[in-house]
Order: C-alpha cells, then sequence, then structure tokens
C-alpha cells in the first residue's frame, strides 16, 4: 500500500509517495491547473503511475481557498447582524496595513454592504436577552436572500459568545427558508469575544463552505472512481488535517494550507534527527517562511489573516514570512543603501541568469557569480545565463558602490542573510529562546544556499538539510494528526476560581471535542485531547496560553508555569501580582498512520558522488577556492563531507561552507555541524 | 547613479540599519503585549534608539504619528538635566510638554546604555497612560486654561537609580492617578521594553564594536537625510500656501481660528513657515512646540512613507512656529486637547499643499480625531465600582488623486490607533452601544469621493454620578474637498434624539450630567472629495447607492445623478440618463450663485425645512450654531470663502 501527498502550489503541484511495505519514497512535480486545482492533482497522480486502488492515506494542501478569497470569487454569500452592527466588518479595528502610505488600502470587505442585512434582536454583556429576534424580520432576510440567490449566509449577532440564543433561531429560520444553503452562526463557527473577529471569522467560514465543500466533494468523487476507498484528507493551517466531512463547517481553517506543511514536516524531520527545538526556514523563489519549535511544540498564533484587517481566530502555526527568496531584487536607494528585496523577479521576469526577460540582480544571479550555483538547474533543463547576471549586478550593484562583480554578489548575499537573521531572531531570541539550543532545517528551494552561513551568524549549531528539500511542504501532508480546536471565554480571577466549575467547563468543551473526532470516524484509542487555560496578570491586555493536566485539582503549579512562561517571553514576571484566567483551549487530535521513513544502508563511496571541482567564493577564503561539488543521490549514508563543498540535486543546492562537516544520515539528511570550524 | 562616501561598508551599514529598526520594533511588540492601559494597547505609543546627544538614530515602524519628531526632545531634556549625573541601570521618566512632549499622558521611559562606563545611547519608550491625575477622569479637562489641573507635569526624573528602583518617586507619581496599579504596571512594562532593547544594542556592540556601532549612528541620520534630499530635487521649488481651522475661541464667541501653513522648497530644503497663525486660545486646544513639530513631521512623512524616521530628516524639514500662537503655546497654558485641535489642522493644510505639489499623491483633508468620555459610578447587579468609557472612532480619509478615500479608518493622528470592540466596552462599563455603522453621505462629495465616516450611538444603563465629555472639533470648521471636491460632514453629540430631552452638545464640551436611561448619537466626519463631483463617474454614483455609502437624494443633489429604485429586495437601481443630465445643468447653472446667497435668507430656508444640514454645508457654505440655529455671520465668511478658494477654479461653468 501507499502513502500519498500532494501540496498544490501556484506554479507546481508537488507529490510526495511513501510505499509502505519498501519504505521507498517518490516525488512529482507536475505544472498546477489554478482553474480547477483537482486536476493537478489527477495529473500529478498519473504522472506518478499509482493506482489509487492501492493508497491507504491521501492527504494534501491546498491553495484554493486562499485564492478563492483573494479573488472573491467564492459564490455570493450574505450575512445578518444585530440592527446597528451590520457594518462592523467594514469598519474593522480602523487599521490600515501601512500607516504612513494613504495610498496602500485595506482590502473591500469580503460581502459587500447590500448584502449584508439587520434584524432585530440584541444581548447585552451577561448573556440576558434584551431584545428577543423579531421573527418576522428574519422571516424577510430569508425571503430577500432566497430572492437573490445566496449560497451560504453567516449569522453575526453581538454578545453571541455568552449566548447564542438568537443566532440559532436565526439559523433554524434560514435553514427552514433556504434548503441547502450553508448557514453558520458566528458563536459556532468560534466561541469568543469581540465582534469584528468573530464575526470576521465567521464570514470567511461562510464564504469559502461552499468553496471548500464543493471542491472536497469533487475531489473525493473522482479519487473514488479511481479506486481509492480511505478519507480524503485536507491540511488546515492549525498544522493538522480534516475530513471532507467535518472540513465545510470550518472552512476558513483552510485559508492558508502550504506553508503550514513546511513547518509540520520541519517538526518532523528535526524530531527524527533528535532535536526537540527547531527553527524552519522555507526559502522559497519570492519569499521565506519561518517558523519554530520549542520542545516539541510548534508556535502558535491565535489570530491571522489571508487579507489585511480580517482576522481569523482559528489557532495557525505561527509563521514569519518575510521577502528574501532566490528571486528577492538587490537595489540601490536614493540614500546609497544596499536593499534586498521585498521586491521579487519571482519566476516571470526571473532572476538576470534565467533564460527568462529579467535583468534585474537577485539573490540567484549573486550566487551563480559566487559559482555557489552551478550553470545548470532542474538536473541540466534549465541553463543559467552567467554573462547576463554578472552585467545586472556590475551596472546596478557594483558601480555605484565602487566594487568588483563578484565582491558586490558577495555584499548583496550577506544583506540578504542578515535580513534572514533578523527575521530568525524575531521568532527566537526575542520570544526569550536561545538559537543555541536549537537546529536549522532549512529547505524549499533556495534554504540550502543559505541556512549554514544564517546557521554561523546565529550561532545555531546544527543545520539538517532533508532529503528532497523542495517537496518538504508536500512530505508535511502526511505527517499530520486530524485537529480541532476549541476556545471558550472565561474570564476570572484566579485567586476565585471555583475549580469544580472550571472542571465542568472543561469537560463540556472536551465532550464538544469528542463530537467533533466522532464525525471524522476517529477510534477512541487514536485520540489525544490537551487543554490549556489562558492566563494573564489582572489588567493586561494580552494573555498566555498554558498547557494544564487532564483534570486540574490545583492551580498552583498552573501559576507557577505561568510566571515562567512570562519570564522567558518577556524577561520578567511578578509573582506577586494577581493573575486572572482569560480564556480554555481545548486541541483534540485524531492520530493518523505517518509514514516511518525507512532507514537506509549504505552502498557505494563518496568519491563516487563526485562531479565536478568548481572555484566557488567564500569570505573564509577570502575569494574563490576549488571546491568538491557531490551528486546528491549518490552520496552514502554515513558520508562525512568537510567544506567548502557544493552538493547539487534535482530541486536544491547546498552550501557547506569552508571549515564545518556535514554527515549524512541514515534518512539522508544532511547534518551540517556549524560548531566545527571557523567562519 | 552617483557614487557616495561613506565611512561603513554597505554590509555593514545596511545590516545595521536594518538591526536598529528590528531592535525599536522588539522594544514595541513587548510593550503591546504586556502594557496595562487599553490605550497603549490601541497603539497609542511609540519607541525610539536616541544617540548620546539624544538625536534619534531609528523610531519604531508601527509608531503613532503624533509622536513623530518629538523623541529628541524629551532625549535631549533628560541629558541637559541630569548631565554628568547619568549612569549604568538609571532610568528616567518624562511628560513634560513644555520641554518637547505631547500632553501629560504621554510618558516616556528613558533607559541609558553604557559600553565600558561610557554612554553611548538612549533606549526611549513612551506610551499613552489611561490617566495621569487631574480634575476629570482621563486626564482630559476641556475647560482647563492652565495645565495645573490637567494632570501631573512629570519634569525629567530618575526611577530607578544605578539599578535600584526608587519606589518614593514612583509612589509619588502613581499616588497623584487614578487606578495607580495599572500605571505602575505600564511604567515596568515601558521600562522592561528598553532594557530588552539595551540588551540588543549591546550585543550589535559586542559584535560590531563600538566605533563601527556608533559611525552607523551617524550614518543612519546621513542616510536618512540624503535619501530626502534626493526626493526633494525631483521636485519643483517654490512657495505654497494652505490653511485650516479650529472651531472657536471659547473666550471670543464664535469666529475660526486659523492656521496658516506655508510650505518653501528650495535648495533641497523644506521650509515650513505658520507665521499668521491665530494667537493661543481659551481652551485646551493648543500645540507647544514638540507637538506642532510632530504635526510637520508626520504631515510631510505620509507623503514620503518608505524614508525611516531619524535626526536625519529633521535636517532637511525645518519649521517657524511663532512663540505665542495655537501652534506654540508657552507655559503654563493647557495644551492637552492639542490631538484634536492645532496638531490635524497642521497635517492637514499639509496635505492640501502637496496635493498641489504633488498632484499623484494627493489627499483631501481626513476627518478629525475625536474621543467621548463617559465617567461615573457602575451599578450594574455584582458591580459597584468607577467606569470609564473612553471611545474614540474611525472616520472617513480624504479622496486621493484617482481613487475614493478609505472609509472608516483610524484619524490621521495615529494611523495605527485602533477602534475597541463593543463587545468589551459592555464588559467593562454599563453603556449598551445601540449602533456602530457607516454615516450614509458622510464622505465628502467629489471626482472620487471622500471616505465614509461611522454613527455610533449608545444607551446608559445602571449608572450613578455620571458624565460626559467630548474632545473633538470640526463641528464649525468641517473638512473640505480639494481641486472642486466638497466638504463632508459636522461633529457633534446628540444626547437623547428624538426624545424628550433632546440636546445638541456640540464638538466640544465637559462634565455633562447624564442618568441611567439616557442616549446619545454622534457622527464621525467622512473625508473631503477630490475633483467636480458632477464628473464622477455614474457607475461610481449608482455603486455608492445600492451600497448606501450615498443617498438618492443626495446623488441627485451632490452629483446631479437621478437613480430610481426599482426593487429593494433585489438591490436593483436605474439610472434616469435625461433627468441627469437636466439635474447637472441646473447645478452646473446655479453652484455659484448659491454660494452668494444671503446667509440670512439661507438659514430661514433651512429653518422652514425646505433645504437640509448637508444644503447648507455644501451648497450655501452657511454655517450655523447647530443648538440655537442662530447665523454665525463671521464663520460663514471664513468658511465661504476657504470653500470658494477650493472650489471655484476647478469648477466649469
Amino acid at each position: 500500500m501507499y502513502r500519498v501527498a500532494i501540496d498544490v502550489g501556484g506554479t507546481f503541484t508537488d507529490g510526495f509517495i511513501y510505499n509502505e511495505e519498501s519504505g521507498e519514497i517518490r516525488i512529482t512535480k507536475v505544472p498546477s491547473v489554478p482553474a480547477s486545482p483537482e486536476e493537478g492533482i489527477l495529473n500529478n497522480l498519473l504522472d506518478a503511475g499509482i493506482n489509487m486502488a492501492e493508497v491507504s492515506v491521501f492527504s494534501h494542501g491546498s491553495t484554493v481557498a486562499t485564492n478563492a478569497l483573494i479573488t472573491r470569487t467564492h459564490p455570493r454569500t450574505g450575512g445578518v447582524f444585530t440592527k446597528g452592527f451590520r457594518d462592523v466588518n467594514e469598519i474593522r479595528r480602523a487599521e490600515k496595513p501601512d500607516l504612513w502610505d494613504p495610498y496602500k488600502d485595506v482590502a473591500p470587505p469580503y460581502i459587500p454592504r447590500y448584502d449584508r442585512l439587520e434584524v432585530e434582536e440584541r444581548v447585552d454583556y451577561s448573556g440576558s436577552v434584551l431584545t428577543p429576534l423579531n421573527e418576522q424580520e428574519a422571516r424577510r432576510v430569508a425571503e430577500i436572500f432566497r430572492k437573490r440567490g445566496m449560497k451560504a449566509v453567516a449569522v453575526c449577532f453581538i454578545n453571541s459568545y455568552i449566548n447564542p440564543e438568537n443566532e440559532l433561531k436565526m439559523k433554524k429560520i434560514l435553514e427552514e427558508e433556504l434548503p441547502g444553503v450553508f448557514i453558520c452562526t458566528s458563536k459556532e463557527t468560534i466561541a469568543e469575544i469581540f465582534e469584528h473577529e468573530r464575526f470576521s471569522t465567521a464570514i470567511i467560514n461562510a464564504c469559502l463552505a461552499p468553496v471548500i465543500g464543493d471542491y472536497m466533494e469533487k475531489l473525493d468523487i473522482k479519487l473514488r472512481e479511481m479506486g481509492y476507498v480511505g478519507d480524503v484528507l485536507i491540511l488546515h493551517s492549525g498544522g493538522g488535517v480534516m475530513t471532507a466531512t467535518t472540513i465545510r463547517n470550518y472552512a476558513a481553517r483552510v485559508g492558508t494550507s502550504g506553508p503550514c506543511a513546511g513547518a509540520c514536516a520541519m517538526k518532523y524531520i528535526s524530531e527524527l534527527c533528535g532535536y526537540p527545538s527547531a527553527i524552519g526556514l522555507d526559502m522559497g523563489g519570492t519569499s521565506a517562511d519561518i517558523s519554530f519549535m520549542h520542545e516539541h511544540e510548534l508556535r502558535t498564533s491565535y489570530q491571522w489573516y489571508v487579507e489585511f484587517g480580517y482576522p481569523i481566530l482559528f489557532p495557525a502555526i505561527e509563521l514569519v514570512t518575510i521577502g528574501a527568496g532566490g528571486g528577492s531584487i538587490a537595489w540601490i536607494d536614493e540614500g546609497g543603501s544596499l536593499r534586498n528585496g521585498p521586491q521579487s523577479a519571482g519566476a516571470d521576469p526571473g532572476p538576470a541568469c534565467y533564460p527568462t526577460v529579467g535583468t534585474e540582480p537577485t539573490n540567484t544571479d549573486a550566487n551563480l557569480l559566487l559559482g555557489r550555483l552551478g550553470k545548470e538547474l532542474i538536473g541540466g533543463a534549465m541553463k543559467m545565463n552567467y554573462e547576463a547576471a554578472r552585467e545586472a549586478i556590475e551596472e546596478k550593484i557594483a558601480k555605484p558602490l565602487g566594487m568588483e562583480p563578484v565582491e558586490a554578489a558577495l555584499a548583496i548575499i550577506k544583506v540578504a542573510n542578515a535580513n534572514m537573521c533578523d527575521a530568525l531572531r524575531l521568532v527566537s531570541i526575542r520570544r526569550g529562546y536561545d538559537p543555541r539550543e536549537v537546529a536549522l532545517v532549512a529547505f524549499g528551494g533556495a534554504g540550502p544556499l543559505h541556512g549554514a552561513f544564517l546557521a554561523q551568524e546565529m550561532d545555531i549549531p546544527t543545520v539538517i538539510i532533508p532529503r528532497f528539500p523542495g517537496i518538504t511542504s508536500a512530505m508535511g501532508c502526511l505527517l499530520v494528526d486530524i485537529r480541532h480546536d476549541l476556545g471558550r471565554n472565561y474570564l476570572i480571577d484566579t485567586a476565585k476560581v471555583d475549580l469544580s466549575e472550571l472542571e465542568k467547563e472543561m469537560q463540556s468543551m472536551e465532550a464538544e471535542a469528542h463530537q467533533r473526532l466522532n464525525a471524522e470516524l476517529v477510534p477512541p484509542a487514536s485520540r489525544e485531547i490537551k487543554r490549556f487555560l489562558d492566563m494573564r496578570y489582572l489588567g493586561q491586555w494580552r494573555s498566555l496560553s498554558i498547557e494544564c493536566p487532564a483534570k486540574i485539582d490545583n492551580l498552583e503549579n498552573l501559576l507557577e508555569l505561568f510566571h515562567e512562561e512570562h519570564e522567558r517571553e518577556f524577561a520578567f514576571s511578578d509573582k506577586k501580582q494577581e493573575v486572572e484566567i482569560y480564556g480554555l483551549r481545548i486541541a483534540a487530535s485524531g492520530k493518523v498512520m505517518k509514514p516511518h521513513l525507512p532507514k537506509v544502508e549504505s552502498t557505494g563511496t563518496l568519491e563516487e558522488a563526485i562531479k565536478e571541482v568548481r572555484p566557488v567564493y567564500f569570505e573564509a577564503t577570502n575569494g574563490f577556492t576549488d571546491t568538491t561539488v557531490y551528486e546528491r543521490e549518490k552520496i552514502p549514508v554515513g558520508s562525512v563531507i568537510t567544506g567548502p563543498a557544493v552538493v547539487e540535486q534535482f530541486d536544491s543546492t547546498t552550501i557547506i561552507p569552508p571549515g564545518l562537516t556535514a554527515k549524512v544520515d541514515e534518512y539522508l539528511n544532511i547534518i551540517i555541524d556549524v560548531r566545527g570550524g571557523g567562519n | 547613479m552617483e557614487k557616495v562616501f561613506k565611512q561603513l561598508d554597505p554590509v555593514t551599514f545596511e545590516v545595521l540599519k536594518n538591526g536598529f529598526i528590528n531592535i525599536v520594533d522588539q522594544m514595541a511588540a513587548q510593550i503591546l503585549r504586556t502594557c496595562y492601559s487599553f490605550v497603549i494597547y490601541c497603539r497609542d505609543f511609540s519607541c525610539c534608539l536616541n544617540d548620546s546627544e539624544g538625536d534619534t538614530v531609528m523610531q519604531g515602524s508601527w509608531d503613532i504619528a503624533v509622536h513623530v519628531g518629538t523623541l529628541h526632545f524629551t532625549a535631549k531634556a533628560v541629558l541637559e538635566v541630569f548631565k554628568d549625573n547619568i549612569k549604568p541601570g538609571d532610568v528616567f521618566a518624562i511628560n513634560d510638554p513644555y520641554a518637547g512632549g505631547t500632553h501629560f499622558c504621554d510618558v516616556r521611559i528613558i533607559k541609558p546604555v553604557f559600553y565600558d562606563g561610557e554612554l553611548i545611547a538612549l533606549m526611549q519608550c513612551n506610551g499613552h497612560w489611561a490617566d495621569v491625575g487631574g480634575s476629570v477622569p482621563g486626564s482630559f479637562d476641556i475647560t482647563a486654561k492652565e495645565h495645573y489641573g490637567e494632570g501631573l507635569r512629570i519634569p525629567p526624573i530618575k526611577l530607578w537609580e544605578q539599578g535600584v528602583y526608587r519606589e518614593d518617586v514612583a509612589n509619588l507619581l502613581v499616588a497623584n492617578m487614578r487606578v495607580p496599579e495599572d500605571r505602575l504596571g505600564d511604567m515596568r512594562a515601558q521600562a522592561e521594553a528598553a532594557t530588552v532593547g539595551e540588551q540588543q544594542l549591546l550585543r550589535l556592540v559586542e559584535k560590531y564594536g563600538k566605533d563601527t556601532v556608533l559611525s552607523a549612528f551617524e550614518e543612519c541620520k546621513n542616510y536618512v537625510e540624503r535619501m530626502t534630499r534626493s526626493r526633494i530635487k525631483e521636485l519643483p521649488e517654490g512657495t505654497w500656501v494652505a490653511e485650516d481651522y479650529i472651531d472657536m475661541d471659547p473666550e471670543q464667541g464664535e469666529g475660526l481660528i486659523p492656521i496658516k501653513v506655508a510650505l518653501t522648497i528650495k535648495d533641497g530644503n523644506l521650509h515650513y513657515d505658520l507665521t499668521g497663525t491665530h494667537p493661543y486660545i481659551g481652551c485646551f486646544l493648543n500645540a507647544t512646540f514638540g507637538s506642532a513639530f510632530s504635526g510637520i513631521i508626520a504631515g510631510t512623512k505620509m507623503v514620503f512613507p518608505d524614508i525611516p524616521l531619524s535626526s536625519g530628516f529633521y535636517r532637511v524639514v525645518t519649521a517657524n512656529l511663532p512663540e505665542g500662537t495655537v501652534v506654540n503655546a508657552p507655559w503654563p497654558i493647557a495644551v492637552t486637547g492639542f490631538c484634536s485641535g492645532a496638531y490635524e489642522k497642521i497635517m492637514n493644510a499639509i496635505f492640501e499643499i502637496w496635493s498641489n505639489v504633488m498632484p499623484e499623491r494627493a489627499l483631501a483633508p481626513c476627518f478629525n480625531l475625536e474621543y467621548l468620555l463617559i465617567g461615573g459610578w457602575d451599578n450594574r447587579p455584582g458591580y459597584n465600582y468607577h467606569f470609564m468609557w473612553y471611545d474614540w472612532m474611525a472616520g472617513g480619509h480624504g479622496a486621493r488623486w484617482n481613487r475614493d478615500g478609505s472609509n472608516c479608518s483610524a484619524p490621521m493622528f495615529g494611523v495605527g490607533l485602533t477602534v475597541q470592540p463593543c463587545e468589551g466596552q459592555e464588559r467593562l462599563t454599563p453603556v449598551i452601544t445601540s449602533m456602530h455603522e457607516i454615516l450614509t453621505d458622510s464622505g465628502g462629495p467629489g471626482k472620487f469621493r471622500g471616505g465614509c465616516g461611522v454613527k455610533k450611538g449608545g444607551t446608559l444603563g445602571l449608572v450613578n454620578r455620571s458624565v460626559m465629555s467630548y474632545c473633538c472639533d470640526r463641528s464649525r470648521s468641517i473638512n473640505m474637498g480639494v481641486f472642486g471636491g466638497l466638504p463632508s460632514y459636522p461633529h457633534g453629540v446628540r444626547l437623547n434624539p428624538g426624545k424628550e430631552h433632546e440636546k445638541y452638545l456640540g464638538a466640544i464640551f465637559s462634565n455633562y450630567p447624564v442618568k441611567g436611561g439616557d442616549s446619545f448619537v454622534r457622527p464621525s466626519q467622512g473625508g473631503g472629495g477630490l475633483g467636480d463631483p458632477l464628473k464622477r463617474d455614474l457607475n461610481m454614483v449608482l455603486e455608492d447607492v445600492k451600497n448606501g455609502y450615498v443617498s438618492l437624494e443626495r446623488a441627485k443633489k451632490d452629483y446631479g445623478v437621478v437613480i430610481k429604485l426599482i426593487d429593494e429586495d433585489m438591490c436593483a437601481y436605474e439610472m434616469d440618463i435625461a433627468a441627469t443630465a437636466q439635474e447637472k445643468d441646473y447645478i452646473r447653472a446655479n453652484r455659484v450663485s448659491w454660494l452668494e446667497e444671503d446667509p440670512a435668507i439661507v438659514r430661514s430656508r433651512y429653518l422652514q425645512g425646505e433645504i437640509d444640514l448637508l444644503d447648507l454645508i455644501r451648497r450655501y457654505g452657511v454655517i450655523l450654531d447647530w443648538e440655537t440655529g442662530e447665523l454665525l455671520p463671521k464663520t460663514t465668511g471664513q468658511f465661504r470663502e476657504k470653500l470658494k478658494t477650493n472650489v471655484l477654479k476647478y469648477w466649469d461653468q
């Protein structure tokens, strides 16, 4: 049997196919079909010659939801609001994406104003119904929506997080009047306080439910036609998967999918290599996504967005994205400073050295001039134009700065590396984590070119280059569990909390979590439920999430943990201060079978893997040094490679700087020991 | 590209420059997550790295506009007062507007950074504390004429002396403030953030060496100066003028209070001269030199958004702020309300000026900062303490060269300032919001429409001994359009609308008693329009009507576009092309003479219900006392003059 994971990206659809019996892994790459993403998936499966009847798990990441939102191509969706509050999402929190540029705009709201209707109803802060739902108005709203042909409706009432009675009545009426239309209430989507954030999540959920629902249905049918009998899994931003059955109700969770898959793969690979804490650097053509894992837990954020101004409250793996990729353009600004990105030449026009029309100097051009990239890419399928790269760097960078082109190329790479280091600091030191205690997992097409240099700068002792850097995200889809996250506001001073009440509340949330796992058909033995308390010092505005034991019989240990977390995160804590509980959270997972990457036996010798020797520029050697270039496919397990060295493969190039050594482990990861030597 | 001379190699400079930005942004992130004042939490704060002279090396990229251009003043004030008595481990505080600060609520915590015993830098964190004492909760007393009752004035003081916390000093401060524990929390959060900045800076010094880092300080200023000058070189030289107004001086009766701004571009410099600006007035809307300079810097930066902020910018941008005027009020004149008063007028005059200098970056005047405060006793079941409902709104931004203004956004005073969720407010206070929605017809008409403002209303629940205060402006000095565009909408609070005790309270008032069951509503302005409204694309008017941004009635009156409702359920409308042509002709033929009609006659037609509020403002340029209906002749004269300047030469007859 096989397990298959697919990552549908903007340009390519990547496949990762794992043979359960032999442990053999195959990777595939075919162009995406943006108009009909499931076709890209089917093409990929056909390309791989997979018999779907022999597939036990099919999991995938997809940009279907992201694209539908950004292009506003979701079906017509309505919203019904408490009288006086239909504009909450258009008013937002009033913020704009750029403080200083009046010409940078917030994207228009997902539901235009004329499709946002109101009804008379009101609940107060305590949950008391001040005004019951006006049923006549509710039926009138339903009638208008029916005439307008809505495919989905979000019901968003003020204070419903504390009492959803009116929202549920409205939903019932809509369901009666509009059969077949997807209806969600804000409270059912996410039970948290603050109207803009909750409404925004519910609206996005309503817009996406038909998109994701229809897409999953189509995919499901096609895969079944091909003989597949298992669940069709889709990755969500929380770093888990859901099945076609439940995803429709939580469609906003699929707002981003791909980059999280990279983080999940990072977690798996670094644990496989024995590192419980790691930074993930996923560097592609236009940007770098940076993730962080501390003691086996990926860092989570509780508010994110696809478009600025419209938050999604579901927990998501925290990613810092910066405009640093292979195609990022180097330029000199009016003040005479050498800059790198965030503009990117992307795939089109592309870097100057590509056979496309690009003329701007990029990181790829600089790496080519330094000999770090070879003159061919993708196994010889793409020839690089060295002269064009040199000319672009000479004209745009070297001459204005009074430098030689190679010197300028080095300057370009150093600025790019420094920008990435600032982002690495953001996720590590700034949060109180010591980079000397983590590993750096470098992947994506360009990550392995830069990883070792970043680690040297940051005192990170180890760099891991996965076996298939370019399709790591696809692999990530096979490495996660079914996951549901529930949150509830629960505001109380820790000095006054009634533990049995708290326990009751937690149990009711757990019961709801079990219902969702029942719907996914997860057997009881495969379930894992984790509890968290959000806590803060009385008077503070933001809280920290602290994991708590299955049964809470005292708060002492939890308070201790809270003070410790606060100390680590913000460099101060105060045990004398009162602490309050702000919310309760549940993370419920259903374990999915994961591939066990096979250990590989050593065959051949390192010498047989040598492809060529070419001059490569390193700062440590003050110039070009003859450097051995290896073919990754031929490097035997257990090999020790001494830097300087270059390792080339189909979808990536790894640099091992002078003085460092790298070992190829039994899973064919390259582990670079950064402490091994000087700069 | 010309070759530039630098002390540092380009890589080291770029790395350190980005490193400095990273440091100040780290400080900001920390404050945001540990603060106690919701005002800070809503992003009214700023952080900066000052060099040992107090000059600004780098300011945070998400800092509130209103602090920009003032942090070097307060750093210098600390250096001047303490001179040689600045030691490692010291932490200072200052909030003095007469020493370059903004207002008392903005408390700046400053920590010196030493390396090998030498003072190399100051880390500064500035946050708006929710209260700093004084006669009114929230420390905004609009009746104050001198600062003594406004709140605690903090000249440079030491809070930590060589690492030892001076509890006596800190207690003296917070003992004079409401909710002292929260103030200590803010102070601590700011001091810890400064420490984070200090550690990060020392990391750079360890790595690159002190001399290199100090050269990079200097180079950051030179860099910003070079960058700004190279932009200015592209611009025409000359002088441009614009003026804007505060509603009135309560001591002098009706009449707009002019703030005059002249920009001269010459020899690569930008010089703003505010000569001719009105003397300071008898309420707290005045600005001191620090905040007026901030208005100039922030307004100018909107034109050059990508240039980082350092003292290099202040070498290129200079200002003459005449002493004794509303933009440079002397001690001890009250200035706490500068943000609703002089500050945004300076910014909007600057937007008008730059719309003429660089039309492709044009921005018509934007809505004015406003905030309403209700304070008193919360008597809800289980509650029995003091409450403060402290509320500011989003509003419309001005129309732009090629598009409408932004709807419902934060005031230009601080584009990062977020509005509060009603659900949060309802938990914390006995005020129930009855509506929070877009205000139809609030955007100034134009070929491109000003962004829409908001309408927010509420009802008081179980309260006792409660009062309402409003810090706002522009109930009379309504923001204009540019290039033929029209004004937006007047500010003002209405108490008990449509009920027996209805009362119009205006745009600035203090301590007005309110009781349980009272309701209130207030609008925020839209942005000014840009270009002749008769030239607006017909389909854009139709879309505006469908969305309720513009009413059917005003589509006709402001844009000359006649639209009919066909089917409300389907939101279907139809344009009447013939009637539209006729209506446009009618407006075109009469609009100039409307601006000359006898205001007294216009007023009586308004009182008889023949014309409405927006007709008065947009068609006739007539301003009344909105409470009594009395004509304001001087104000109307000034308003009409300004309106004519902004429209006549752009309208075809």
